[in-house]
């Protein structure tokens, strides 16, 4: 049972790894605070000021970067799996291109509220990703995966189109607040908003951890999946439309952030995660680990200005991604 | 928000957009901040520049180095695709020449009977040589250099104007003066709002400054910095701007940010203070804790042209409410 422990191994280093970079970005920030003075205010007690920005601005901020990492990183594991594909990620599939378009088609007509721009951003993205499977179905009607992919591009050329359609009529001023949620952030985190992305993770999270069996079966092919009893074209296409749902939720409290939920599911099986239960859960580990440091970096790197977070998940996850392009070729 | 129209030259950004590099995002979205080549460069630091605003370029070329009109002789069809330029036609009565405006040209409202002829930045051309010009006006910033090349082309004169300082708006009136053949006119508009805006200083000096943040934009959040007019009009009401040290004219910054500089008050338009006020996140600066916001009327300083002497008016009676008496 090599790989068991293997598994156990890397969760237990993300899991210290997660505690680490939470409690180093709760302490580190533009207000230099001693970390005394900082678990004292995370009970509320100590300066009002020192209160407020632990409370109000860095513990919300770092919990939302770890929700929003984590249901990136499961959402691709739940999409690399479902179209056997390993380069699939929310983002190549129409989830962000929908998301993006309900977000910016409201920032384009004026509205600034955040929870309305959530909404738009879920809902955009929930009925591209159920466009996508009815494309699919009504264009194959069987169960092939890779109409999944393509009508997943189609959608998000499509969406994109939309987008620049919107924005050519729009004021300079809405450009650049659609282009900076089109970056990512988690600037805006509030409590509110991070409850909203807390519950999609843990209830679209544990959907798809429950069903990650279905995953393990569907790899073998689509006939012995069928001869073990898996109905593969439902089991398919549920885990799809949950897996864009939990990374829509991410879009709508974050923005658009590339690369976690592409990047992370192959590191959770480089580090020996090989079946999808424990791969997706190790995935949701470094997936917050990996998004927590970005925001980190994104906050402090060019201080008292920030960076999007998109720009620095896609810096981290480059080189990383590269080197294990070149060890898969080898 | 208006003067955001005339300075974030945002529009190529869109053409980004399709890109999902967000890299290259990042570039272009600092790069906006920075402006154009010409005199749009961000003002040096200098104290002695700062009181009076950003370098000028020569008053005999534009703002893309061209040569400037030495007379009205090319005044009679004259498009004007930009916001600043186009009030100040307005305000020396040569608006009788204006044939076309930029969408964004919203001020005075007589301007809204002028023919829109589409964006400020990156112009349809055709467009406007329907209008048949002898000459345009356009915004000084990079995304138009192809512009004014085609225009010059088609036998178009082209003056290219930017204003983000105090200086540059002055430097503005005289130019058109000249060009629209009213430089009498243009002298007294500049000269009305120099003489404000000195009396302000005059009545703010030795009052203790008052510390100040002006966010522009929540998401992100951009706050007025160096490279804008708003910081200039900050120090001639008697305030002092926490984030002067910023070059950019509205720099992202972090919450946090503004917490740690700590402002007096924050200068804010009533519909801005209303979500202010019902953020989480702005609790943890002790000026919103405190309720310290000093309201601003959008109108009046939205944008740096002739209201810019009743702006610095307004600003300096909402920070200073007990120099009330000795304010123009």
């Amino acid at each position: 049972m090599r790989g068991a422990r293997e598994v156990w191994l890397a969760a237990g280093v993300g899991a210290a790894l997660l505690l680490l970079i939470a409690v180093a970005a709760i302490a580190i920030g533009a207000v230099r605070v001693p970390i005394a003075d900082v678990l004292r205010a995370l009970s509320g007690s100590g300066d009002t000021s020192v209160v407020a920005i632990v409370r109000d601005l860095r513990l919300p901020r770092v919990l939302l970067a770890g929700c929003v990492g984590a249901g990136l990183a499961m959402s691709g594991g739940a999409l690399q799996g479902t179209l056997r594909n390993p380069l699939a990620e929310p983002y190549l599939l129409g989830v962000s291109g929908g998301a993006a378009v309900g977000a910016v088609l409201l920032l384009a007509l004026g509205v600034s509220d955040p929870s309305l721009l959530t909404l738009g951003a879920f809902g955009g993205a929930a009925a591209a990703t159920l466009l996508v499977t009815a494309i699919a179905r009504v264009v194959g009607g069987s169960s092939d995966t890779r109409l999944l992919l393509m009508a997943g591009v189609v959608v998000g050329a499509f969406s994109n189109a939309a987008i620049l359609v919107v924005l050519a009529d729009s004021p300079p001023e809405r450009i650049r607040g659609a282009l900076w949620w089109m970056m990512g952030s988690a600037a805006d985190a509030t409590w509110p908003a991070l409850a909203r992305v807390a519950a999609a993770v843990a209830i679209l999270g544990a959907l798809l951890l429950w069903w990650a069996r279905d995953l393990d079966v569907l790899v073998l092919g689509d006939e012995p999946a069928a001869a073990l009893g898996v109905d593969v074209d439902r089991a398919a296409r549920r885990v799809f439309l949950v897996a864009s749902w939990l990374a829509a939720a991410t879009v709508a409290a974050a923005g658009l952030i590339g690369f976690v939920g592409l990047v992370v599911p192959n590191l959770a099986r480089a580090l020996g995660a090989r079946r999808h239960r424990p791969m997706m859960v190790v995935s949701g580990i470094y997936g917050a680990v990996l998004l927590i440091a970005a925001d980190l970096i994104a906050r402090t790197l060019r201080a008292p200005a920030e960076l999007p977070l998109g720009a620095v998940t896609a810096i981290i996850g480059v080189p990383f991604f590269l080197m294990r392009l070149r060890k898969l070729a080898a | 928000m208006s003067f955001l129209h005339a300075r974030l030259t945002a529009h190529p950004l869109r053409y980004l957009l399709v890109s999902a590099i967000a890299l290259t995002l990042a570039a272009a979205c600092s790069r906006d901040t920075g402006g154009a080549k010409g005199a749009g460069a961000v003002g040096v630091s200098t104290p002695a520049s700062h009181a009076t605003g950003g370098p000028v370029t020569p008053a005999d070329t534009d703002d893309f180095g061209a040569p400037l009109p030495t007379d009205a002789r090319f005044a009679s069809r004259v498009v004007s695709l930009n916001p600043a330029a186009t009030e100040v036609i307005f305000a020396i009565g040569a608006e009788s020449k204006l044939v076309g405006r930029s969408r964004w040209d919203e001020f005075p409202a007589e301007a809204q009977k002028i023919t829109p002829l589409g964006d400020g930045v990156r112009p349809n051309l055709e467009a406007v040589l329907g209008a048949k010009p002898t000459l345009v006006i356009l915004y000084a910033a990079a995304e138009n250099r192809a512009a004014a090349d085609a225009f010059k082309n088609a036998g178009v004169r082209t003056i290219t104007l930017r204003v983000d300082h105090i200086a540059q708006f002055m430097s503005l009136c005289t130019r058109l003066g000249i060009a629209m053949g009213a430089p009498e006119r243009a002298r007294q508009v500049a000269d009305s709002v120099q003489r404000t805006l000195d009396a302000v200083r005059a009545a703010t000096r030795g009052a203790k400054p008052v510390r100040v943040v002006w966010p522009l934009w929540q998401s992100p959040v951009l706050v007025v910095g160096r490279g804008s007019y708003l910081d200039e009009l900050i120090e001639i009401a008697g305030g002092e701007n926490v984030f002067h040290d910023m070059s950019a004219p509205s720099p992202p910054v972090s919450i946090e940010e503004i917490a740690k500089r700590d402002p007096d008050v924050v200068v804010a338009s009533a519909k801005t203070a209303t979500t202010l006020r019902a953020s989480g996140p702005w609790r943890a600066v002790a000026a919103m804790r405190d309720n310290h916001i000093v309201l601003n009327d959008p109108a009046v300083t939205g944008r740096p042209s002739v209201v810019l002497g009743m702006a610095a008016v307004s600003l300096a009676r909402a920070l200073h409410p007990e120099l009330a008496g000795s304010l123009p």
